[in-house]
């Protein structure tokens, strides 16, 4: 069921039904210069810049045909309103999976998850959403359908749109229908976790992980308390005070292949003198990586996200503690991707937080820091939430304003600088 | 075609460059006029040599101040005619942009300039426990900033995927000069993935100049198989199969009979010659798991009537089994004295039908026609030999390329895996793309290069523009 957040300006829905409405309806609103909000699960409203726009909303939770599913070419072909969980679900008949590990998978539709570009702890071994989406159709600003690849793994004829309309947030056309890659569904999966009690401590785990004769699906390093009534994570070794963590990896594959990993990875943490590590217990894993895949959804005054060097990750969470030190963190530490859920806004405020604390931590480690969510809306201003480095927006804009010319797709909500209204 | 280039504009791009960065004489020319698609020749007018970005945007400033078209290049290793100079102009060769700048194994990346050889990476990397991992099977010769233009595939993509998923950041020149840095070694930068949209724009968005590339931790151990079959239906069922298993081996070529008959008798590596198809087949990863695989590909292989499943017992063998594949179109030449290789993609469950319809349509044309790929992403290379003396064969060889060409968009695929459209396959953009597709890709192109003087008349076919006229195939190939 998609919930609309009651001040999201949507006088109107429209709830689509087949793909070709969508052409339809953007054709028209394109005439009468009306907004266009594409809403699929509405699980990432918050993301982005606040819509201030008064403007029609596109429910595409109705367009959930699964088109085609050739299973031994390891593809599928559905429609963009497909739920994740009902997407996993068909994939897990034929044992095979699209490992993108995302919050709120009975809401949160595909076409969302790719215009959002949402990824989860399983990015650093399997991919983001950029390496599975190989052909897209979509709607321009002007109601023009158009798509880009194909169905075939692989193919470079035209321009890849896939990449284009990844994390587009919806502004350079709606998304229809895709096309996907898989990957088949591990025979097991098994966390091991240990409690480390300094961030160098963590660092030197991490750059260890590096030389791993393991080979994790994730490596995630997590803090706070959020974490703490959560079985499976050692409480030898962990105080709950800042510069505490755990680390926990996600080992994936053939059973004798877990084995070893977990007996690996116990022996070369044992080699970095880690003696409190323990493999969860089947039960103790599934809650736990539920937890992980939730985090950032989860109720927060304000949820952040850090992209940085992997190597920058404990000194961003270490800023983040800084600022609030009962915050609760999750790296996907092998990719450097930090999530902060703050206890409390930031007593500073938000804009002089970022800018004079966190923004320069990520900065310095060519990084960037984006809002996730800030339910209370303040300080909702570009710097805020696409601040934080230096990508050329003027460019962007460029191709923004070609694809809708009249700025009426999710309007002035991404980075664009200049755009026509 | 050709437009007169200023002299002016030569002597300005030697006073910026210095005159041996500068190369004008109709003979030096000549080394430029074609990649590896070798059909269709055009010269460029003037060929520069930059060694900096700073060079790069002062060569496109003069080409804009003197409204000349200009092109990047590489090492020419392309297959499509990609850096093919329709119209002349200037040529902009980043082969002295060839540093490493750096490698840092903590946060898995390197920055490359664009004229670093593919395989000098992987060289670099040697014993860090790293590679970089695609390999096209030119990789000796072709650069980083080439594959990031036609987003390069090779025998590993199966796994490990091709270029773009590779490629973290960009700094590249536009069209209009200006320097860009997008993305980087962090990953998820706010805003368009405009990296993923340059990355097999082949060179119509703009000049790339510094790479940051992922690095790919190397794989525990290696299995690698070859399995002989009495029917390239029988193999091509394999390959379901094993995929069908949940198995993704790091590679999955086929060889067919015409194909093996050349290369026992250019190398005698003891392949039985009577086989129909053969299945060049790795597995990688952790030694605890591979026996297990390579012994469920062996099952599944025999069960689809395999006659006989050899191991490579060692590294030897191993290098062995992979120097048959990658030199087999060097055997090519004992077939015949010409030859053409397509680049067509289909969902690998269609490879039988479109095998099958390979051989009938060369038997029509009175063609014949071998088969090495990598089956295991669907992608053919069917080769067709010709004696190009013979133009009646050599208009039999361009009707069946397009034959081919149309069955695999038929089976629902593409018409080019890795190759890229470049001139060669510019005409088949509107069978696989509508008139809007294509529209709406041109406002792509024209928001980078709203001119159309960064590499005009590649991939996208123009509204009233004469479209070169195929009249002979191309000779060469490599994958």
């Amino acid at each position: 069921m998609t919930v609309i957040p009651e001040d999201f300006p949507v006088a109107e829905t429209i709830e689509i039904q087949e793909t070709a409405e969508v052409a339809a309806v953007i054709s028209g609103a394109s005439q009468r210069d009306q907004v266009i909000y594409p809403i699929g699960g509405g699980t990432a409203l918050d993301w982005g810049l606040p819509a201030t726009r008064p403007g029609t909303g596109l429910l595409l939770g109705g367009l959930q045909r699964v088109i085609d599913y050739p299973a031994r070419d390891m593809t599928i072909t559905v429609e963009a309103g497909i739920t994740m969980q009902a997407l996993a679900a068909e994939l897990a008949t034929e044992g095979q999976q699209l490992p993108l590990d995302v919050p709120q998978a009975d809401r949160a539709t595909l076409g969302g998850v790719v215009a959002t570009n949402t990824n989860g702890p399983r990015r650093f071994g399997l991919g983001t959403v950029r390496d599975y989406v190989i052909g897209i159709h979509a709607v321009d600003g002007q109601g023009t359908p158009f798509q880009g690849g194909g169905r075939v793994v692989k193919n470079v004829a035209g321009y890849d749109f896939c990449k284009l309309l990844t994390g587009s947030m919806g502004t350079l056309g709606v998304i229809t229908q895709l096309t996907l890659k898989l990957k088949p569904i591990p025979e097991q999966r098994t966390l091991v976790a240990c409690a480390v009690d300094r961030w160098q401590t963590a660092e030197t785990l991490l750059n260890g992980l590096v030389q791993s004769q393991t080979t994790p699906a994730a490596v995630e390093l997590l803090s706070g308390s959020a974490w703490f009534s959560l079985a499976g994570l050692p409480t030898e070794g962990y105080a709950p005070r800042p510069g505490n963590s755990w680390l926990l990896v996600a080992l994936e594959g053939t059973q004798p292949e877990v084995r070893w990993m977990v007996d690996q990875i116990l022996k070369e943490w044992r080699g970095m003198s880690i003696t409190a590590a323990a493999e969860c217990t089947e039960e103790q894993a599934a809650a736990l990586w539920s937890a992980l895949v939730e985090f950032p959804a989860g109720e927060s005054p304000l949820v952040l996200k850090a992209s940085v060097l992997p190597s920058a990750t404990t000194r961003m969470m270490a800023a983040f503690q800084e600022v609030d030190a009962d915050c609760s963190l999750q790296a996907h530490a092998g990719n450097g991707t930090v999530i902060a859920r703050f206890s409390a806004f930031p007593s500073d405020g938000l804009s002089r937080t970022l800018v004079t604390q966190l923004q320069p931590v990520a900065i310095a480690s060519q990084g960037n820091i984006t809002i996730l969510s800030n339910p209370g809306k303040s300080e909702m201003t570009p710097q805020c939430v696409w601040g934080g480095n230096t990508a050329p927006f003027d460019l962007m804009s460029a191709v923004k304003q070609k694809f809708d010319p009249q700025n009426l797709l999710n309007p002035d909500r991404f980075v664009y600088r200049s755009t026509a209204s | 075609m050709h437009v007169a280039l200023p002299a002016q504009l030569i002597g300005r791009l030697q006073k910026t460059l210095g005159a041996n960065r500068v190369l004008t004489a109709g003979s030096d020319l000549m080394a430029y006029e074609c990649d590896g698609f070798t059909i269709e020749k055009n010269s460029p007018d003037v060929v520069v040599f930059p060694d900096t970005t700073e060079h790069v945007t002062q060569i496109v400033s003069l080409c804009n101040e003197y409204d000349v078209p200009f092109i990047p290049r590489g090492a020419g290793t392309s297959l499509a005619g990609g850096c093919l100079p329709v119209g002349g102009g200037v040529m902009i060769v980043l082969t002295r942009m060839k540093e490493i700048l750096e490698i840092n194994l903590r946060d898995r990346y390197a920055i490359v300039q664009p004229g670093v050889v593919n395989v000098w990476l992987t060289q670099a990397l040697k014993g860090s426990g790293y590679h970089y991992a695609p390999d096209p099977s030119s990789q000796g010769a072709c650069t980083i900033g080439g594959n990031v233009a036609t987003n390069s595939g090779g025998p590993h993509t199966l796994k490990y995927g091709v270029t773009v998923n590779h490629v973290l950041g960009l700094e590249a020149v536009l069209a209009d000069g200006q320097i860009v840095r997008l993305g980087g070694p962090a990953e998820d930068a706010p805003g368009l993935d405009l990296v993923g949209a340059i990355v097999g724009s082949e060179g119509t968005l703009a000049i790339v100049t510094r790479v940051w590339v992922r690095i790919t931790r190397n794989p525990q151990g290696y299995r690698t198989m070859l399995g002989i079959f009495e029917s390239v239906e029988d193999a091509t069922n394999a390959i379901s199969e094993i995929i069908g298993a949940g198995i993704v081996p790091a590679a999955l070529e086929m060889m067919d009979q015409g194909i093996l008959v050349a290369v026992e008798e250019a190398f005698g590596f003891g392949f039985p010659l009577d086989a129909q198809a053969v299945l060049l087949i790795e597995v990688d990863g952790l030694e605890a798991g591979l026996d297990h695989q390579r012994d469920q590909i062996d099952r599944l292989c025999k069960e689809c009537g395999a006659r006989e499943v050899r191991r490579a017992e060692t590294d030897r063998e191993r290098q062995q089994l992979w120097k048959a594949r990658k030199q087999a179109f060097g055997a090519i030449g004992r077939l015949s004295p010409s030859y053409c290789t397509q680049d067509g993609v289909v969902p690998r469950t269609k490879l039988p039908q479109i095998l099958q319809r390979i051989t009938e349509i060369s038997q029509r044309y009175e063609l014949k026609v071998v088969n090495v790929f990598h089956a295991g992403d669907g992608n053919l290379h069917p080769i067709l030999l010709f004696d190009e003396r013979d133009q009646h064969q050599v208009e039999r060889v361009l009707k069946a390329s397009g034959e081919i060409l149309e069955e695999c968009l038929a089976c629902g695929g593409s018409v080019t895996g890795e190759h890229g459209i470049g001139v060669e396959k510019i005409h088949f953009m509107k069978r696989m793309f509508s008139e809007d597709d294509l529209a709406v890709m041109g406002r792509l192109r024209d928001s980078f290069n709203p001119h159309n003087k960064l590499s005009p008349d590649k991939m996208l076919p123009t509204a009233g523009a004469c479209g070169m006229e195929q009249t002979h195939p191309g000779r060469r190939a490599a994958m």
